[in-house]
């Protein structure tokens, strides 16, 4: 047993001492890692944009003219663009040429003038359900700007607003925000995995089928020390790289988001450092079992070659279940935590949704990511131990 | 001591050794001598254990090597037919790791390194980096490896094939001093020259099985042929013409 630590804690040391000699595959792996920060940067204005040409609302009016005050209000407002209606309005609306037009009417100016209710009128099909946030919107700025008015008039007259306003709402749109965010925290657990499979990949592959390709694998196996301490010692050197990629990723992907536009967005994601240490912790049980499954498969690679794009292959499989659940929202569903991946997905978007990670679910996770690494890497040891494999046939 | 008996591994239909047996014995160099594909480098396999053989029986300083090959591979220093190095560290790390790895100490480790590149003649590349190092320099830093744990029973797989004659040299020199501080070799080979300069004893083997054994002296009288390469091919040949 004490031979079987020594000669792990041996090939650990030399395996990382490799891996960090490895300058060429190092780079390939940070210097993707490094355009992060600004891919999310470029994403997030860019998604920021649309949403707000998306609220961009064009209010057709007609008869601006007898209440200019209010029209260059609404103009001010933001989101709102004036235009000029159309002569026709009813017809216009009914054939689709504008989705609504305001009307200000001609006695607006004098009955405003006098204090009297000005009327104006929101012309709409009344069908189309989409356009209720464009026209409640515009109807809760005219609204907005007649109680200001009503505001002012009281006051002049001493009496306090407060008291024409027995009962004030107010709306705050929650479902929209959370989708969003929600959008944002599905994306990020992809990041993280793409962290964890990237980072531990190289030294998965050289310690294997590189070391059988060069030659090197024979004169190791030799050595009379147990398979799974050489194994053992090569898997836990992959693992340190890919938890380093994905300190790294979490760190890198923190910075982009601190310097992206997400009050824009309406986006509200809290990432301090206690928020940042819970992902990671999450992930870290993920790392162990990528990495002694990229072993299992490179090492039933033929060559490096072949390990490469078996391996790169790999990648693809949690990108499946996560692209699908990304945009959906945090369901909770206790099976995903045996699933590596879904598990750590799940517990990613608590610690970011502000929830926490319960012991208990994390703990589920360890033991499934355990029991998961042990038969890959058992099959790894086995796979050692046969002809075809050491010899190359 | 090496002992072998009636080895027997198959790959598939090809019979690639069949029933070989022989001994190799402590202070003594045996040779395995035969052609490509006679079967030397499985029946080396087998016995350091890191192929099953179908039938037959291995022993290393007595310990059954099919049954307790761990315990049989301590007794044992392998240059195997792969010989590659990490390209990324220097020869003394690979020394350094292999010594770990077989249990050395530090400073065991440091001394056993220090003798075996004065021994070698690798002063000159000893911190160079794997990557840039000749076929020759590479040969002796996979000998000094298998070396390092001063082992009893020391196997070679073709040592010199493809080394310049100083490297030739060298490895011939440092079988001669194994065979010196008692060790038991045994070294495997197709030039003729190369077995009949150092080997006490040579078994010759073709296709799987083996032909002859005996010292050169022995072979010589045997075949009444006076150089080994006529021996060789006389043997070979006999087979030839009955099979």
């Amino acid at each position: 047993m004490k031979r079987l630590v020594a000669a792990f804690s041996v090939v650990l040391r030399k395996e990382l001492v490799d891996g960090l000699r490895d300058r060429r595959s190092l780079l390939s792996v940070l210097a993707p890692l490094a355009l992060l920060p600004l891919m999310l940067f470029v994403a997030m204005s860019q998604a920021s944009e649309s949403v707000e040409r998306a609220r961009q609302i064009k209010v057709p009016v007609i008869g601006a003219e007898h209440a200019r005050e209010l029209t260059d209000w609404l103009d001010q407002q933001a989101g709102i663009e004036i235009e000029q209606g159309p002569d026709q309005p009813r017809e216009a609306v009914r054939n689709g040429d504008v989705d609504f037009v305001l009307v200000i009417p001609e006695d607006f100016a004098e009955r405003f003038a006098g204090s009297r209710t000005a009327e104006v009128e929101i012309i709409l099909e009344g069908m189309d359900r989409s356009l209720d946030r464009a026209v409640g919107r515009v109807r809760d700025l005219v609204r907005g700007y007649g109680r200001g008015i009503a505001d002012q008039r009281l006051i002049v007259r001493g009496i306090s607003p407060e008291v024409a306003r027995p009962v004030r709402v107010e709306t705050i749109e929650l479902a929209t925000q959370q989708q969003r965010t929600a959008m944002l925290i599905g994306f990020m657990p992809l990041i993280l995995v793409m962290g964890i499979f990237v980072g531990g990949l190289q030294v998965a592959i050289d310690s294997t089928a590189g070391e059988r390709e060069r030659g090197s694998l024979e004169p190791l196996l030799v050595i009379p020390v147990p398979r799974l301490s050489i194994i053992g010692g090569k898997w836990l050197a992959a693992t340190a790289f890919s938890l380093a990629s994905a300190v790294l990723t979490a760190a890198l992907m923190g910075i982009g988001l601190e310097y992206s536009p997400l009050q824009r967005l309406g986006l509200r994601l809290e990432l301090d450092g206690g928020v940042m240490a819970l992902m990671v912790a999450a992930i870290v049980p993920l790392a162990f079992s990528v990495t002694a499954l990229q072993m299992v498969v490179a090492t039933l690679a033929r060559s490096y070659k072949e390990a490469q794009s078996y391996v790169s292959f790999l990648m693809l499989l949690p990108m499946l279940p996560l692209a699908l659940t990304m945009n959906s929202p945090i369901e909770d569903a206790s099976w995903r935590l045996l699933v590596p991946v879904l598990a750590q997905q799940q517990l990613i978007q608590g610690a970011i949704g502000g929830e926490g990670v319960a012991l208990v679910d994390f703990v589920i996770t360890v033991l499934v990511a355990a029991a998961f690494a042990g038969v890959c890497l058992w099959l790894t040891s086995d796979l050692f131990r046969r002809e075809r494999i050491v010899f190359g046939r | 001591m090496i002992e072998v008996r009636g080895l027997r591994k198959c790959f598939g239909e090809v019979v690639a050794v069949d029933d070989v047996s022989f001994e190799a014995r402590d202070g003594e160099v045996t040779a395995l001598l035969g052609e490509n594909g006679a079967g030397k480098t499985t029946t080396l396999r087998s016995i350091y254990g890191l192929i099953q053989p179908d039938a037959g029986e291995v022993r290393v300083d007595g310990v059954d090597g099919i049954a307790q090959p761990l315990r049989a591979r301590k007794g044992l220093g392998v240059l195997s037919e792969a010989r590659g190095l990490y390209p990324r560290l220097t020869p003394r790390e690979h020394m350094r790791y292999f010594a770990h790895l077989q249990g050395l100490g530090r400073a065991e480790t440091e001394t056993r390194c220090e003798d075996l590149v004065d021994l070698l003649g690798m002063g000159d590349f000893a911190d160079r980096r794997a990557a840039g190092l000749s076929h020759g320099e590479n040969t002796k830093v996979a000998l000094a490896r298998a070396l390092l744990h001063e082992p009893a029973n020391v196997l070679l797989d073709e040592p010199t094939t493809g080394l310049d004659v100083m490297s030739t040299r060298a490895v011939r020199e440092l079988i001669v001093q194994l065979r010196e501080r008692g060790k038991c070799v045994v070294f495997s080979s197709h030039v003729m020259q190369e077995v009949a300069a150092v080997s006490d004893r040579i078994v010759v083997v073709s296709a799987g099985r083996v032909i002859a054994s005996g010292t050169p002296a022995e072979l010589r009288q045997s075949t009444g042929l006076e150089d080994l390469e006529d021996v060789f091919v006389a043997l070979t040949g006999r087979r030839g013409a009955q099979g």
